[in-house]
């Protein structure tokens, strides 16, 4: 196999987002280094102009359509790919703005805690670009080592070193699972081009391999039953680390699993949607119902997003050009309803130093903006109208029922109604329970602006969602060709 | 600006919600006045609304209609018709109305204001929506502020039946290792109401999906998918099982009625007023706009199981209540009874009958809310709502005792308030085709005023305790208003039907002639009463 590598100027430009992050990754650490007195609080700031930066870039390749592939194809940018970046550099933004508080608690490296979550963030963009085998290994593992450092950023707390520890072995085994993957469909087809290998036959090799790519990338997004590292994990990490993992590396994982399946494996479509149907219904149903028993508001929310989960693997189970649409959309959804929520469990965590959900009793009189904040976004989670969810939730369902997967949907819609009042829960201890200690909260700017920022977005997308429609329906186009309308006929319960 | 009427009264509330969000929290009279100013305009505009609804038309007025989302096949699509018209009539009257009652909330006012305003809204959105994804979308929308209102401003009950523990915050439901409150308490209340709703709302729309997904038109217009679907077979009849349940479970039929008066009971007056009053006919129109309108040969084939259901609604809930200690639970109770003659009056698929039964939904509403509003009143001067323990309290509220006394008359439906015109003609109307449950309905009304009179007299007359002394009347004219108004329109329809009955015949004539057109036989031999048929 030959192998040029021809750059030119022009190539160069297609990874421009990319190449600015790494030079203000170096930036970041070279003034941590070498100025010991610069405030930390301005290396926050620091970060996200220079993340402010690179959103304008992206926004500026997806209004100027500027598209490629780098490498021989293994670096692509098309549409999707820039959508996912933003998705991620949005996601950051909100997560750095959001630490600033946060931060304080850490006795070292609070520099380098910007200089980390930049890493991964970088990482997670090379992800939505990846287009071949070696490339989607090198980037997951390059995402996800930043994270293994954050997660147990709490050195002196026993929980965040376990919760590290925990990460770190099971993600090094899915690491492992993953290359063992990647190797059996490589040594199958001799391939490493997601495109090239789609035309190959179905072998046990190639099928023992592709099980075991999905089984890394569910770990990745946390689906049932790879979901084993979720809740403890999210429970010990830093809240805004945790806020993190929760929402920028399942987006960057989707953008890998849907070219994995609608590029690479179009053709078995029938028997990958079996697959998708039962991790689906695992995910969600496991999730939703175990979220009930939950004390602690960290770990109902990791529950929560393993249901979460479940149902953008609707999307992924129908398997067409709208499935795609709405997993796109249904992540946007999710981005904003979880990071809020989020932020407001590290801005209550700052101001009372506890995440377990009795100690959100009476935060309506204690705070009306945070615990009204705190309604809008668990509604959305739990997908009831004006807000996203339910528009994204809507969204999934009538792509998944255009395929007839009515298991899928009645499954989906009971999860609804137990989601529902597990987030009713917390509304009620917000709103009808009384306080134990009446002083008023306040909240800092930046977390307000987060806050802000994400109700928003929960808002916009669910009381005029169609630019944004109109962006995640151009953002797949690639996949309206790819993607045959095929009747995929999954136990139905009704003949259609 | 007549075109545009239903945005003003849908968006007033809305904007209302909004506009609070931005009065502080202090100023209590000013969070009053800026909701007072929302629901007027919205009470003013849905009596416009009425009076230039133009009768001699058929089809759907004031339609307003913006494209949403193509992809997806949404519009954003209003407009109102025979059957939908009185109902956001009788919202608007219930909000201004519940603003007014409502006046003494001194805990969390704004936010008790902002949710009542989203509720009334969305309620009144889905009594004009034209499109599926939004009558479903407005429907859900008003279950959430439901349990804030129950949940934060409502209030614990004592032992309302003969059985239940009176002292009762102990006792755990049976559902209780889930719900894990105690059975009388307002969280355990609420927590149930969305539960019902939100269960009955997610089986309603699988059965939306469905039909967006087999008619295949990518649409979710209900104007589109009634001209161009036909529904039949086992796969029609499920989808029509969906929605009815779905849909009735708010209605409350029957075996699906059990949240509904622990609902009423744990609400504040205002709450209860509106829930009563409108949100459970978003049931029933829901069942009319989607059956009847989109379904019209299964809703032949399938409504008697309403007609079987409705006589268990109305002997069940008169009997309940008759047993009843708590005020708002006899009032609940005789709610969800009622509820049972709007289906008897559906499900008789005759003009006169369902015209009845519009008609009754509307005086349902009136009577009702005025019932919930003085149960209201006389809860908040004694503190409790225990029959047993009260008494003689006409001697210090004579005006709300002597409202209460036309509430009730207005309730068991006597001459002089509109029920009387309803019931009667729901009566007539299923006479030829279900005379069983004509038989039971006028038992039912019997029963109604058994328990009404005797619920009068517990509270009103004989020796009052001592404890009451202090209870006051409804003096200020702020107090007044809300029932005096809802007094007028009870009383005011009952003189002047005429408007009222051309409007819902607008909107009923086609709705049967769609039914029933399919087989005329049945005029004949199945027995539709002898000029039941659509008239000429």
């Amino acid at each position: 196999m030959t192998f040029t590598l021809t750059l030119s100027p022009a190539d160069l430009l297609l990874m421009l987002p990319e190449l600015f992050l790494t030079l203000w990754l170096c930036v970041i650490l070279t003034i941590d280094f070498s100025l010991p007195r610069f405030p930390k609080r301005n290396l926050a700031y620091l970060s996200v102009l220079g993340l402010a930066v690179v959103l304008a870039n992206l926004v500026w390749f997806d209004r100027a359509g500027v598209t490629g592939t780098l490498f021989n194809r293994m670096f692509v940018l098309d549409r999707m790919a820039i959508f996912f970046k933003i998705f991620i550099v949005v996601a950051t933004i909100l997560v750095i703005l959001a630490s600033i508080d946060y931060v304080k608690r850490f006795k070292f490296f609070k520099g380098e805690y910007y200089f980390l979550v930049l890493m991964s963030a970088l990482g997670m963009m090379f992800m939505a670009s990846a287009n071949d085998l070696l490339s989607i290994f090198i980037t997951l593992e390059f995402s996800t080592f930043g994270f293994y450092v954050l997660v147990a950023y709490l050195r002196d707390d026993p929980a965040s070193n376990e919760a590290g520890l925990k990460f770190f072995i099971l993600g090094v085994f899915a690491a492992g699972l993953l290359a063992y993957g990647i190797s059996l469909v490589y040594g199958e087809t001799g391939k490493i081009v997601l495109s090239d290998i789609a035309s190959a036959q179905a072998t046990p090799g190639l099928i023992i391999g592709y099980l075991l790519i999905f089984a890394a990338l569910g770990f990745k997004i946390g689906a049932a039953p790879f979901h084993a590292w979720i809740p403890d994990t999210y429970h010990g990490a830093p809240t805004p680390v945790t806020a993190f993992l929760s929402i920028a590396p399942k987006g960057a994982a989707f953008a890998i699993l849907l070219r994995l399946f609608f590029i690479s494996l179009a053709s078995f479509k029938p028997a990958w949607v079996l697959l998708l149907v039962l991790a689906s219904i695992l995910s969600m149903t496991y999730g939703n119902i175990v979220a009930i028993a939950q004390k602690n508001i960290k770990r109902l929310l990791a529950y929560s997003g393993i249901a979460q989960i479940g149902n953008v693997l609707i999307g992924l189970a129908a398997g067409t050009k709208m499935g795609s649409d709405a997993i796109l959309f249904y992540l946007l959804t999710y981005l904003f309803a979880n990071l809020g929520a989020f932020a407001i469990v590290i801005a209550v965590g700052n101001l009372i130093n506890s995440d377990e959900i009795e100690d959100y009793n009476g935060l309506n009189r204690r705070s009306p903006f945070l615990a009204f904040a705190m309604l809008v976004f668990l509604l959305s989670l739990a997908g009831v109208p004006p807000l996203a969810g339910f528009i994204g939730k809507l969204y999934i369902f009538v792509a998944a029922i255009k395929e007839g997967l009515y298991t899928l949907i009645v499954v989906g819609l009971v999860n609804i109604v137990i989601s529902i009042y597990y987030y009713l829960v917390v509304v009620k201890k917000m709103y009808i329970n009384e306080p134990v200690d009446n002083s008023p909260l306040v909240v800092p700017a930046p977390m307000q602006a987060v806050i802000y920022a994400s109700l928003a977005g929960t808002l916009a997308l669910g009381i005029y969602p169609q630019p944004f429609i109109d962006w995640v329906v151009s953002a797949t186009m690639m996949f309206s060709h790819i993607v045959a309308p095929t009747v995929a006929v999954v136990s139905p319960i009704i003949g259609g | 600006m007549l075109d545009y009427i239903l945005l003003v009264i849908l968006f007033a509330p809305f904007l209302g919600a909004i506009g609070l969000i931005f009065v502080p929290n202090r100023q209590a009279l000013q969070v009053r006045l800026v909701a007072a100013l929302s629901a007027g305009i919205c009470f003013v505009a849905s009596w416009i609304m009425f009076f230039t609804f133009d009768p001699a038309k058929s089809g759907y007025q004031f339609i307003q209609r913006y494209e949403w989302s193509k992809e997806l096949g949404i519009a954003f699509y209003l407009g109102v018709d025979g059957v939908g018209a009185p109902l956001v009539l009788a919202s608007a009257i219930l909000l201004f109305a519940g603003i007014f009652i409502s006046w003494h909330i001194k805990d969390r006012t704004k936010e008790f204001y902002i949710f009542l305003l989203i509720l009334a809204a969305a309620t009144i959105g889905v009594f004009m929506s034209l499109d599926l994804f939004f009558l479903y979308f407005f429907y859900e929308m008003s279950v959430i502020p439901m349990y804030l209102l129950l949940g934060v401003w409502g209030s614990h009950t004592k032992g309302y039946l003969a059985m239940t523990d009176p002292e009762g915050l102990k006792q755990r439901d049976s559902v209780g290792f889930i719900f894990n409150f105690a059975s009388n308490s307002k969280e355990y209340a609420a927590m149930k109401l969305t539960l019902f709703l939100s269960a009955g709302a997610v089986v309603a729309l699988l059965g939306i999906l469905l039909i967006y997904k087999l008619s295949g038109l990518n649409t979710f217009d209900i104007v589109a998918l009634k001209q161009h679907t036909h529904f039949e077979g086992p796969v029609g009849t499920l989808i029509w099982l969906l929605i009815f349940f779905g849909f009735a479970s708010i209605a409350p039929i029957w075996p699906l009625h059990s949240w509904s008066p622990v609902g009423h009971a744990a609400a504040p007056a205002a709450t209860s007023m509106l829930h009563a009053g409108v949100l459970m006919k978003l049931g029933h129109f829901s069942i009319i706009r989607i059956c009847y309108e989109i379904m019209p040969d299964l809703t032949r084939q399938l409504m008697p199981i309403a007609a079987v259901l409705c006589i268990f609604s109305i002997i069940y809930g008169g009997l309940v209540a008759f047993y009843a200690k708590d005020t708002k639970y006899v009032i609940g109770y005789s709610s969800s009874s009622h509820m049972g003659y709007v289906f008897l009056g559906m499900a008789a698929l005759d003009y006169i009958s369902l015209s009845g039964a519009i008609l009754y939904m509307f005086a349902h509403a009136l009577a009702t809310g005025m019932l919930f509003a003085m149960a209201g009143w006389v809860y908040d001067q004694t503190h409790t709502r225990h029959i047993p323990d009260l008494g003689g309290l006409i001697n210090r509220m004579p005006f709300v005792a002597g409202c209460f006394i036309v509430a009730c008359m207005a309730s068991i439906g006597m001459p002089g308030t509109v029920n009387f015109i309803a019931e009667v003609m729901i009566l007539v109307g299923a006479w030829h085709k279900y005379p069983f449950q004509v038989f039971v309905a006028v038992v039912g009304i019997v029963l109604t005023m058994g328990y009404l009179f005797r619920m009068m007299r517990g509270l009103f007359y004989g020796p009052m305790d001592e404890h009451y002394a202090h209870a006051h009347d409804a003096v200020s004219m702020v107090d007044r208003f809300p029932l005096l108004l809802m007094i007028a329109c009870s009383i005011g329809f009952f003189f002047f039907p005429f408007h009222f009955l051309d409007v819902v015949r607008a909107g009923v004539e086609p709705l049967i002639a769609r039914i029933i057109e399919v087989v005329p036989i049945v005029s004949q031999a199945g027995g539709i009463a002898p000029g039941g048929g659509p008239l000429p």
